[in-house]
């Protein structure tokens, strides 16, 4: 086996997780927000692969594949409803967007 | 045999059915015409029944038949049995045909009402519901079509609703027909104990003889006879019930349903020979209401409250006659009753018809001249009602005041009661009729048009008075008694008159008939006399609503006053106010976690998250 151990990579995966989590936290645009459920796709998807690597067989990178083919979908619905909003001049914040409170 | 039965019980519930069924598809027309015919048919159905009886010997005359099972508890087994016998029959034909007469009656009366569909429904209903109780095998049917009975007198009582005073009397004659359901109910639940059957021949073969246990028994039956049939203590309900359009006064609270207590006391008249305490205090009952009703008979001002009473009055003398053990007397009198008080409903029906619903008899004075055949057709009802010869009350009610004086001391308080309610019914049927249709006067200013309503009316009421007419000489006792021998296997009667005790009863209550007769000519046409004071005790029906008035409700409703103001609006209102209000303030502060920012949601999400992470690692 070559390259860095695989605990490398998870580390590398939990920080892109949990910067994508901080991003959809504070981040109030919508495209921002949308940006950073991707980069939390993305961490889920490269510690899927590491542990491919480590078990030495493809589930993993099935389940990766996957996961990019549900994200892109995603970004299809979530740039969809932001180009509506911008369609109808609603202001691009999703704090201002309360309607469902209780 | 069996067929006819079917036939006759069901005709009418399909009847029923199919109006209701057929909704608005019929038109109002359509639902009086299923309505007359099936009833007719049950009646053809009746008659068939009865020729086939006519060709058998009197032992194998009574039929049963059993459908299926209807209950089943234990090793209890009550069938949907109907009895065809002597008794019932008579009682079929009676229920059918004078109900077929005034459905087709209804025709032209309820012409243009509202709702006429829903009257119809009713009528077929009540008609099947009589039907029910007078074919039932056993106790239980019976007691099944005694209620229907009462529901279906409740929904033609009530049929306008929209009047307050209708809705009223329906109610009172409901709960005052449950009070009768529940003590026969009572009695049943004693026979049951007592016999483990309810069959008419197996609880009439072990039935206990005397004691308290059959002396219970025969007041539970009595007690829904009375309720039933509008007797002293529970006839306040009767009068009200007026407020029901005119046919079904006619049919239900004249004809059929009100008869009803006579039939049972015949019908189940061993249990009342096995406890003659009740069966004596039966007999007094009839004599008590019979004397009151005529006493408040005469001071009346509503045409059909005046028939009504009178209704009650003769209902009087068949209880006593029922329950003094002239069995075929009783039942022969409620046969001409049905056709001659029938007919005077039907023809007060005409007169109120003309007059647009008035039925105050000071206002209806002088239809005399311008209904001639009316006039003629209440006349006969009125001779018939009072028992002058020829017409049908004179042989009926007279045989009933002659067997009761077959009864010893007892039997000579009863006919002497009968004899001065046959004067009262002299007085007040007169009256009504001098009043009502008198020569005097001018020409009823109400009156409009001159017509006497249409075919169907006059036709009907046309039979009826044929029928009151010769009616009567299906007995005469004591020279021709066939009906007296057609029941003898079903009620043999214990009390019989003979020649000379028939002779005076009629000579007695013809003589008294008539004079009462000649009272009320001599008050209202000659006015030889002046017509006395109303007494007050009279004009409040001897205080009975008054007193019920005193006695159930208003302690029933100071309870229920003092109920609702220290627990129902302390403890029941007060709790549940305090919860509403705890769960209000409860959900406004969890609402407020639902504040529409989506990101405190994602960080509710991810802090539950990493706290099952920690839980997890933790655990492990």
């Amino acid at each position: 086996m070559h390259g860095p151990d695989v605990g490398w990579y998870l580390v590398l995966a939990a920080l892109l997780f949990v910067t994508g989590a901080l991003g959809v936290l504070v981040r109030r645009s919508p495209l921002i927000i949308l940006l950073s459920v991707e980069i939390m796709l993305n961490g889920a998807n490269l510690a899927l692969i590491a542990f491919a690597r480590r078990l030495g067989h493809e589930d993993g990178q099935v389940f990766a594949i996957a996961v990019m083919a549900i994200a892109a979908s995603e970004v299809v619905v979530g740039l969809g409803l932001i180009v509506a909003m911008g369609r109808r001049h609603v202001e691009l914040d999703v704090d201002k967007l309360r309607t469902l409170r209780g | 045999m069996s067929a006819c039965a079917w036939i006759c019980l069901v005709l009418p519930l399909a009847s029923a059915a199919a109006i209701t069924i057929g909704g608005t598809s019929l038109s109002r027309r359509t639902a009086g015409y299923i309505s007359t015919i099936t009833t007719f048919g049950s009646f053809v159905a009746a008659i068939a029944a009865f020729a086939v009886m006519l060709g058998e010997s009197p032992g194998d005359r009574p039929h049963t038949t059993t459908s299926w099972t209807w209950l089943e508890a234990g090793r209890y087994h009550f069938g949907l049995t109907l009895l065809t016998d002597q008794l019932s029959v008579m009682m079929m034909l009676i229920v059918a045909g004078v109900g077929g007469l005034i459905v087709a009656y209804s025709l032209g009366y309820m012409d243009g009402e509202d709702e006429e569909r829903r009257y119809f429904a009713y009528m077929s209903l009540f008609v099947f519901s009589m039907l029910l109780l007078v074919q039932s095998g056993n106790l239980l049917l019976l007691l099944a079509g005694w209620g229907m009975v009462g529901l279906s007198s409740y929904l033609l009582i009530g049929f306008h609703h929209d009047r307050p005073s209708a809705v009223a009397a329906a109610k009172k004659a409901f709960v005052m027909n449950a009070f009768g359901d529940a003590t026969l109910a009572l009695a049943l639940f004693l026979l049951i104990q007592h016999t483990g059957r309810l069959d008419y021949a197996g609880v009439f073969a072990s039935s206990p003889h005397g004691g308290a246990v059959a002396n219970l028994i025969a007041l539970g039956l009595l007690g829904g006879a009375v309720a039933k049939s509008a007797q002293i203590p529970l006839h306040t309900w009767l009068p009200d019930a007026m407020e029901g359009p005119t046919p079904v006064s006619a049919l239900i609270h004249a004809a059929t349903m009100v008869t009803a207590g006579v039939y049972l006391i015949a019908r189940t008249h061993v249990l009342f020979e096995n406890a003659w305490f009740v069966a004596d205090l039966a007999a007094a009952l009839g004599a008590a209401t019979l004397l009151m009703a005529g006493l408040i008979a005469l001071v009346q001002v509503d045409i059909k409250r005046v028939i009504a009473y009178s209704t009650m009055s003769q209902i009087g003398y068949m209880f006593v006659g029922a329950a003094a053990g002239a069995y075929p007397n009783g039942m022969f009198h409620l046969m001409t009753h049905a056709f001659f008080k029938a007919l005077l409903f039907l023809a007060a029906g005409i007169a109120i018809h003309a007059l647009t619903g008035e039925q105050d008899i000071r206002k209806m004075r002088g239809l005399g001249r311008t209904m001639p055949r009316t006039r003629l057709a209440f006349l006969v009802g009125s001779l018939a009602l009072v028992g002058i010869p020829p017409f049908a009350g004179f042989f009926s009610k007279d045989s009933i005041l002659a067997a009761v004086l077959d009864r010893g001391a007892f039997g000579a308080v009863l006919f002497a009661c009968g004899i001065v309610g046959a004067f009262l019914t002299g007085v007040y049927t007169f009256r009504l009729f001098f009043t009502v249709f008198g020569e005097t006067g001018d020409v009823n200013p109400h009156l409009h048009g001159d017509r006497e309503g249409p075919p169907s009316m006059v036709w009907t009421v046309g039979v009826l008075a044929v029928l009151s007419v010769v009616g009567g000489f299906l007995q005469f006792a004591p020279v021709w008694t066939p009906l007296t021998t057609w029941l003898e296997p079903v009620a043999r009667p214990f009390a019989e008159a003979s020649s000379w005790q028939e002779a005076l009863a009629s000579a007695a209550a013809v003589a008294v008939g008539a004079a009462g007769i000649a009272i009320a000519y001599a008050l209202y046409v000659a006015r030889t006399i002046p017509v006395p004071r109303t007494l007050p005790v009279l004009q409040h029906k001897f205080y009975w609503d008054e007193a019920y008035d005193l006695l159930f409700y208003r302690p029933a409703d100071l309870v229920a006053r003092y109920l609702n103001r220290f627990f129902e609006q302390p403890v029941i209102v007060g709790s549940i106010g305090e919860v509403t209000q705890g769960f209000r303030v409860g959900a406004g502060e969890v609402s407020r976690v639902q504040n529409g920012l989506v990101r405190s949601y994602a960080l509710a999400l991810a802090a539950g998250v990493a706290v099952l992470a920690v839980v997890f690692l933790v655990s492990r």
